[in-house]
């Protein structure tokens, strides 16, 4: 299990800041959307890094999608490009980080670290934005020095807007370090850092991604748009499951659950299994935004948009769409709008119907899943909370038990049929703690969207 | 008879990064957040409430509601009753609320106020915004037909600087620079997450665009959505909060001194009347002195850290010089020493100030004595100015118009 997940004080993080200067940044794999992404946000802090890719015309690609991305010119002052076999080597020899962020293959990144691992000063940190692979393999028989020097880096799509960031050691890995590139991402990089155990896609992609099969399976008999109301904004998120799907990349999303479904064993596990229709779909080549068409797509200027019928694989005008009679989400959204949450989730506990069960066993799942990792994937709820917040902008499973009230929670999770995690059950019969989440910036309440 | 002494308990401030019409809430839903915020990070029963002060500069204008004091009604029932009103100074509208409920407590009439400073501004477009702000200048005179006026007027402020003493863009960036990077240590600032360095805010391209002459994008305060919540107190209910928290007295920061000053409203008037003093805005070195004299502070050297009000980059570069940091005229001195910095001689706006942690109007003067009450108590998280003991604000309306500052120590 990685250290304490307790923050520390500003004058500490300046203090253990002050212990090394990051003065170059190479960033492999800078052509993807992770690579210049992050390669843009190490400019805001970096007066040099290095965009490689396999050839100097991806690196140069990379370079402008990152000038795009953060619309700042500084990016390309402080940037330079080169390709692999010319300029890894060179690149790497004076790097004060190294930040691999090559496509999700093993043999792949194999390969790059064996001549990263012969290029690199000794004392330079080599970080990892994988979001799946375990960091224990990734640096398995490598060097002491790259062992000790080696870390996931998580960040979040997209790095300069979402500041929920992942740190994962591994078993060798120097702690200092760790803290050193806590307090450097945190202070100099604006992130929020969350600690995670070496387990499949560690903590927020491990409960999010959870979440988000779980709605794509129930996709199949309800229909997307019908998903989308039910696990919608009211029950905390900006964003609705199967759309987050579609901007991430249904290929991203199989990965993902693929990954967890196949090296995990929890209560859950039939949750994270892909639904047929989405390999099936996704071999005719669907792929959600990046492909133009996902659960939904763009209509015509000024149409609705096209929702996808999975049956048939076609698409239909939104507004041809028949929904249930769902006034209880217009209720709880009036609360909402007043900001009066724990009246909202009280009338979405008491809501009645085959439709609001559904939305409560989604909720349900998620809350009592993200509790039952505390103690595999992060030390404590606050390190789960803190990237379903900072990560995926959705409530933090805590705060929607405070906003229930934990005795509301316990009935919510035995009515959906599941276990209710111990904690949850304790915080119920003896009122203590209060309530799970209380980080003292940060206001619960941004997390429940009316409407 | 020596004044009686007003303690700040403490209080809640919301994320100045939200846009709450992005959320589809209302007015009262901002209001309620800061309040029940603010009651249960201080563990303060509603009933304890004797009287309510809302700061608010134009929700008139960008909600189309008036009345505010009135909400706190809607924000628990034991408020109904409860005397409520509401203060306008413009940007300066959250410290006028906090002079009348510190006022009340003096004169003995009640124990325990709440003061919010509120404005959601995110209803509307940047450029109906810029019109109603203007209303914070003489409007016909100085901003009617004029798009954006606000950051023209503080541009003339720059301009009169250089005029006098010389005045360098990238003293102003790196103002900038050192409020976006504390900001990033402020999980409730606005800009946390935006894309800001030296090297940018020099940029004279468009992803740096002039706004009003010499201030550009990256000089400028940016409006948001945004509350704040904090309570004052007599000595006698800080007595008995101290007791039931097992504090001493002693460890609950109070308002040691206080300043408040308004000039003319125009500016070519307010520059007129200074042409012959050391100080450009003169109204607003007094404000800073008399907090001072009222602590019983010699001068700033006497504080651990400010908590100023950087509507633009020239603000805080007179603010420098008007605390007496520097001598007049000198406060690229202060910037390029590194003086401003969290662990500098005088750190300015770790919070991020408002180009860092975001400017609605009329929560500034109320989220800077809460900041200013976090330090001093060692609550401020990556921001805190370590061992802070004394903070004073400044909060500004208008064109330097109303000057407010607040001396807060232990």
């Amino acid at each position: 299990m990685s250290p304490s997940e307790a923050p520390r004080s500003g004058a500490e993080m300046r203090k253990l800041l002050s212990s090394r200067d990051i003065k170059k940044v190479v960033v492999l794999g800078a052509n993807g959307t992770m690579g210049y992404g992050s390669a843009a946000l190490f400019t805001t802090a970096v007066p040099e890094v290095v965009f490689l890719a396999r050839t100097k015309a991806k690196a140069e690609e990379g370079l402008a999608a990152a000038i795009k991305q953060v619309r700042s010119p500084t990016v390309a002052s402080r940037a330079s490009v080169g390709d692999y076999d010319n300029d890894l080597e060179s690149a790497c020899a004076d790097a004060d980080i190294i930040f691999e962020a090559l496509t999700e293959d093993f043999a792949i990144k194999k390969d790059i670290f064996d001549r990263v691992e012969k290029a690199r000063p000794d004392d330079s940190i080599i970080g990892t934005v994988t979001s799946g692979l375990s960091i224990n393999a990734l640096c398995e028989g490598r060097s002491d020095s790259f062992r000790q020097h080696f870390m996931g880096l998580h960040f979040f799509n997209p790095p300069n807007v979402i500041v929920g960031t992942e740190l994962i050691p591994g078993n060798d890995t120097d702690k200092e370090l760790v803290d050193f590139v806590e307090a450097f991402s945190t202070i100099r990089l604006g992130r929020e850092m969350v600690r995670t155990a070496d387990t499949p896609a560690f903590a927020g992609n491990r409960v999010g991604f959870k979440v988000l099969n779980e709605a794509a399976q129930l996709a199949e008999q309800l229909g997307p748009v019908l998903v989308d109301r039910l696990v919608g904004p009211y029950t905390g998120r900006a964003m609705t499951p199967l759309a987050t799907i579609d901007l991430v990349g249904w290929d991203i999303h199989r990965a993902i659950v693929d990954n967890v479904y196949e090296n995990t064993k929890d209560e859950a596990h039939e949750t994270n299994k892909l639904p047929d229709y989405m390999a099936a779909l996704m071999d005719k080549g669907v792929l959600g935004n990046k492909s133009g068409a996902g659960f939904f797509k763009r209509g015509g200027k000024g149409e609705p948009r096209l929702v996808l019928d999975i049956a048939s694989g076609d698409y239909k005008p939104e507004n041809e769409i028949a929904l249930p009679n769902l006034d209880y989400i217009d209720d709880v959204s009036t609360f909402h709008a007043q900001g009066r949450y724990e009246e909202g989730m009280a009338a979405f506990l008491d809501a009645e119907g085959d439709e609001a069960a559904l939305a409560k066993k989604a909720i349900a799942g998620y809350v009592a899943y993200a509790f039952n990792r505390v103690g595999e994937v992060t030390e404590t709820i606050t390190g789960i909370d803190m990237i379903m917040g900072a990560g995926f902008n959705w409530a933090p499973p805590s705060v929607l038990v405070d906003t229930m009230g934990a005795a509301s929670a316990v009935k919510l999770i035995e009515g959906a049929g599941l276990e209710v995690p111990k904690a949850i059950v304790a915080a119920a019969e003896s009122g203590t703690p209060k309530r799970f989440f209380s980080h003292p910036h940060i206001n619960p309440g941004k997390y429940f969207v009316a409407g | 008879m020596s004044t009686p002494e007003v303690y700040v308990i403490g209080g809640y401030q919301t994320d100045f990064a939200r846009n709450w019409t992005k959320e589809n809430k209302h007015f009262s839903a901002l209001m309620r957040e800061s309040v029940l915020g603010a009651l249960e990070r201080c563990n303060i029963d509603p009933e304890d409430i004797e009287s309510a002060h809302v700061g608010n500069f134009a929700a008139g204008l960008y909600c189309m509601q008036g009345h505010l004091g009135a909400f706190f009604t809607e924000v628990h029932p034991a408020f109904s009753g409860l005397p409520t009103g509401r203060h306008e100074a413009a940007c300066a509208s959250g410290s006028i609320a906090l002079l009348a409920a510190a006022a009340e407590i003096e004169a003995g009439r009640y124990d325990l106020q709440a003061v919010v400073g509120i404005e959601q501004m995110k209803t509307v477009s940047a450029a109906e915004g810029g019109a109603f702000l203007g209303t914070a200048a003489w409007y016909e005179q100085e901003a009617k037909d004029i798009e954006f006026p606000f950051p023209k007027l503080f541009g003339k402020l720059g301009d009169e600087y250089d005029k006098r003493y010389g005045l360098k863009d990238e003293h102003l960036a790196e103002i900038s620079r050192i409020n976006y990077d504390n900001a990033k240590l402020n999980p409730n600032a606005q800009t946390r997450t935006w894309y800001m360095n030296k090297e940018h805010a020099l940029c004279r391209t468009d992803d740096n665009a002039e706004v009003g002459g010499r201030i550009r994008i990256a000089d400028c305060s940016q409006v948001t959505d945004g509350a704040v919540c904090v309570f004052l107190a007599s000595r006698a209910y800080a007595e008995k909060y101290a007791e039931r928290g097992g504090m001493k007295l002693g460890d609950i920061p109070r308002i040691k001194g206080w300043g408040h000053n308004t000039a003319r409203l125009r500016f070519v008037d307010k520059v007129f009347e200074s042409r012959n003093d050391q100080f450009v805005l003169p109204h607003v070195r007094s404000t800073i002195a008399n907090a001072q004299k009222r602590a019983g502070i010699a001068d700033t050297g006497g504080i651990d850290g400010i908590e100023t009000h950087d509507c633009f980059t020239t603000s805080e570069y007179m603010a420098i010089d008007h605390f007496g940091i520097t001598a007049p005229g000198e406060s690229w001195k202060a910037v390029e020493e590194g003086w401003l910095e969290i662990d500098g001689k005088i750190p300015i706006n770790p919070s991020g100030g408002l180009i860092g942690a975001g400017h609605p109007v009329g929560s500034t003067g109320v989220r800077q004595l809460l900041d200013a009450y976090l330090q001093v108590t060692g609550q401020a998280g990556a921001y805190q100015v370590e061992g802070a003991k004394n903070f004073q604000t400044l909060n500004i309306g208008g064109s330097g118009t109303t000057s407010c500052s607040f001396l807060v120590g232990v």
